[in-house]
């Protein structure tokens, strides 16, 4: 187990190394200009080449990749073109809504979604089953921001229970924090819901019309033990891998949820860093990303073990 | 199915619990503070207003910074910061002394060196700040109150031009921060204005918060444009971030904020019909939208070819994808609807619904052989955007060949740097015309001027001569002969004007009518 964790983690290095340098050069050679953005659209040629200059964006690629790759190597991210702003204080602060909003998605979303993929697996072709099955196709098919403005106009306008957008804090209270949260985990966790559920019942099925499941029965299991105690424990390594892709893939989901409902989280940072060439911003950001991935695929790869002692690494 | 005693208990549980949720939610949601403030204004990404010149900056600008002079309500210069000034007889050195009171939001009182530090930096960009230090002979702080700009010959412009609203505004730094070079920015946000930026709130790409500033000494005159006495009637005002407008709609409509600034015409009817909304136009003048077209460059190289557009465009056709009838009307003279120097020179190219005929023929003298004509379709603009589509559609109609080349602002820039295009299109305040000396909009000074690169030097001599008459008379005819010369080189093809009014909650009011920029101060929010 642990060369095995080790070898992941060298390849991880190798894995980095390979973004770090996609994520360079995609930037700079994609069209756009952050000089232009700073100085605004009647700024003359002089001066966008003085903005440019000041930047060091003047200087020759390889130069200016050699700069990045060996301040990342020392810890520091850079700063931003625009607010000067340290790239790493930049994320710290938009983590937290970030984290919260990733958080109560995956609460919601395994939670919820499992239990609804056992129920309709329980109840396969009943009533119940064609419900939930109705509910995790619509849940999968409409996009995030639909959901998101139709959650907005009955919650938030309509009702006037919940506000429509912003963040609270942590610190400044659970209560408003959580009341900012409800209608983005809503719109965020539906699909993820719907995938879950769908993916459980899949494997839950396959697993119920197994010969062993008919022979507890036979032996006068209850309802609940062949469920959970024989059915979802071996139905647990699909489920689970559906849960970590769901969670790397969450990060394009929360970037429409924080436009949506304005939230000052990772997402709406790289996409106003996209739109303003804000290249340190970016590159920060993609980097941590792309480790968070790899590291939740690792964990995944790990956790295997525990819900089938046939793994072993 | 039977129901037990325990069952009944459960529901009447979950019943309460889903009963009370409403309203403990309703009290996480409570209204806004009175004393406070949150405006939707954008994305505020570039602090430094003298670096940038988008109307974002300038908005921090005024928040934060004061001015010399700013310009009242008639658009006429009237003493901000300065308290008492004078002109020697040879009009050749001006003298300024500040008014008492001024002081920097770090307690350090304002002196004149950084009024002379802050015009130096000012006019190393493009800015009317470049033709006082052309003319300048001398800039100098006399002592703690006063300072001179001795000219090396009059420049009957000048206060005017300290005064001009055009960004980049003239805002007073500290000296300390107006050495650094206008490349780099300045990001310490400590002024001298209304309203003190705090640092300790700022939420980069979410919100930015300006407090009060307890320690400003408004001016006694009532205010009046950006002039007059900038009294602020609440403690805080928040800079709200949100990049979704139908999310700023519905923050405003839930009373989660208070103003919104140019929303979708789409939505002007929704605004319109909510008792608790409403819509106001602080631009009286509206917005000036115009095409350039790339002079270097075929088809355009040849003056026929835009005179061919310039027959061609259906103003009110282009303005009706952009806002309703209401706020749209055609612009025909190069300085704009409402400004002092409108004029009806040289016009008789404007035929309502346009001239497709005669557009059709000017392109065939210009010897048209099918270039490709590329417009820059700017994706991250939405008025932008539909009127490229449209424009698009009408120059194909006419047989031109079309590429249309969606392009966000980043990518749109450099298209426009690098010269890769035919035609692009943007918009001004209408008053931003009126000041052609400051305004690179307004230049034909080819490829050392902006984007387009028309060249005529008769104009340009003409332009050169507009700093230094006195009279409004004079520029006045001034503005005649260079809209002559304009409409027949066609540098730049009108499309029209629009009303931009900004959306609020009926609680607000007080909001200052300017152009382009939006003040701050006093503003009132009533319950």
């Amino acid at each position: 187990m642990a060369a095995y964790i080790l070898r992941r983690l060298v390849s991880t290095i190798a894995v980095m190394a390979m973004v770090g340098i996609f994520v360079f050069l995609l930037l700079r050679l994609a069209p756009g200009d952050p000089a232009a953005i700073i100085a605004g659209e009647r700024a003359t040629p002089q001066v966008l080449a003085a903005i440019r200059q000041q930047l060091g964006l003047n200087e020759p690629l390889l130069v200016q990749f050699v700069h990045w790759a060996l301040s990342i190597l020392g810890g520091d991210f850079g700063s931003s073109l625009f607010s000067g702003r340290p790239v790493l204080e930049l994320i710290s602060l938009r983590l937290e809504p970030t984290i919260s909003i990733s958080i109560l998605t995956i609460i919601l979303s395994v939670t919820t979604g499992v239990s609804f993929g056992i129920l309709a697996a329980w109840r396969a072709g009943g009533l119940v089953d064609r419900i939930l099955t109705a509910f995790a196709t619509l849940g999968f098919s409409v996009p995030v921001f639909v959901v998101g403005f139709f959650l907005i106009y009955l919650f938030a306008i309509g009702a006037h229970w919940l506000p429509v957008q912003g963040y609270v804090p942590i610190e400044n209270g659970l209560g408003p924090w959580f009341v900012h949260l409800i209608l983005p985990t809503l719109a965020l966790g539906l699909p993820y819901i719907a995938f879950i559920a769908r993916v459980t019942r899949a494997s839950m099925l396959e697993v119920l019309s197994e010969d062993y499941m008919r022979t507890a029965a036979a032996k006068g299991a209850s309802s609940y033990a062949m469920l959970f105690h024989h059915a979802l424990k071996n139905a647990g390594v699909p489920i689970l891998t559906v849960i970590g892709l769901s969670f790397a893939y969450l990060i394009s989901g929360v970037v429409i949820t924080e436009t949506v409902f304005n939230l000052p989280g990772i997402g709406r940072l790289v996409v106003d860093a996209l739109n303003s060439r804000d290249y340190p911003i970016i590159q920060g950001v993609l980097i941590l990303v792309s480790g968070v991935y790899v590291l939740i695929n690792l964990l995944v790869d790990l956790s295997y073990t525990l819900v089938d002692p046939r793994i072993r690494y | 199915m039977t129901i037990s005693r325990r069952d009944l208990v459960k529901l009447g549980i979950a019943a309460g619990t889903a009963i009370s949720i409403p309203s403990v939610l309703r009290a996480q949601t409570a209204p806004a503070d009175a004393r406070t403030v949150r405006m939707v204004l954008g994305d505020l990404s570039t602090f430094d207003p003298i670096v940038s010149t988008a109307y974002t900056s300038g908005n921090h600008g005024l928040a934060i910074y004061d001015t010399l002079f700013a310009l009242d309500s008639k658009l006429r210069p009237q003493p901000q910061m300065v308290g008492k000034w004078g002109v020697s007889d040879d009009k050749k050195k001006y003298t300024f002394e500040l008014r008492e009171g001024l002081g920097w939001h770090d307690g350090t009182p304002v002196t004149a060196a950084d009024c002379v530090a802050s015009i130096r930096r000012w006019g190393q960009v493009p800015s009317g700040g470049t033709l006082i230090m052309e003319r300048a002979r001398d800039i100098s702080a006399q002592d703690d109150k006063t300072f001179i700009i001795s000219l090396k010959e009059p420049l009957g412009l000048l206060i005017e031009t300290l005064a001009s609203a055009s960004t980049p505004l003239l805002f007073i730094m500290r000296e300390k921060d107006a050495n650094r070079p206008a490349a780099e920015q300045v990001t310490a946000n400590i002024g001298s204005g209304p309203f003190k930026f705090n640092q300790a709130l700022a939420k980069p790409g979410a919100s930015f918060t300006y407090d009060r500033n307890e320690k400003y000494i408004p001016r006694q005159e009532p205010a009046d444009g950006f002039a007059g006495g900038k009294v602020v009637n609440v403690d805080r005002v928040i800079w709200e971030n949100i990049s979704d407008q139908q999310t700023s709609f519905a923050a405003l409509q839930s009373g989660e904020v208070d103003f919104v600034y140019d929303p979708p015409a789409d939505l002007y009817p929704a605004i319109k019909s909510d008792p608790n909304l409403e819509l106001q136009a602080l631009n009286k003048a509206g917005d000036v939208y115009f095409m350039r077209m790339n002079c270097l460059q075929k088809p355009f190289d040849n003056v026929k070819a835009r005179q061919a557009m310039l027959h061609l465009i259906d103003q009110e056709a282009v303005m009706r994808t952009v806002a309703p009838q209401e706020y749209i009307s055609a612009v025909t003279s190069f300085f704009g609807n409402q400004t002092p120097y409108t004029n009806d020179e040289n016009t008789g190219w404007y035929k309502k619904g346009g001239d497709p005929e005669k557009a059709k023929q000017l392109l065939n003298e210009a010897g048209y052989g099918g270039e490709t004509v590329v417009i820059l379709q700017h994706t991250g603009w939405a008025s932008g955007n539909i009127i490229a589509q449209f424009l698009a559609a009408t120059l194909r109609k006419i047989g031109m060949n079309v590429d249309l080349v969606p392009a966000d602002s980043a990518k749109r820039s450099e298209l426009l740097t690098n010269g890769s295009w035919s035609i692009f299109m943007t918009n001004e305040s209408d008053y931003d015309r009126s000041t052609p000396v400051s305004n690179p909009t307004l230049s034909a000074n080819g490829e050392a001027g902006w984007f387009g690169w028309p060249k005529s030097d008769e104009y340009e001599a003409l332009r050169a001569k507009w700093a230094n008459v006195e009279t409004l008379e004079e520029r006045q005819a001034l503005a005649r002969e260079m809209q002559r010369i304009q409409w027949d080189i066609v540098g730049t093809v009108l499309l029209g004007s629009a009303l931009s009014p900004i959306a609020r909650r009926k609680t607000l009011t007080g909001l200052i009518e300017m152009p382009a920029l939006t003040a701050m101060w006093n503003m009132q929010k009533g319950a």
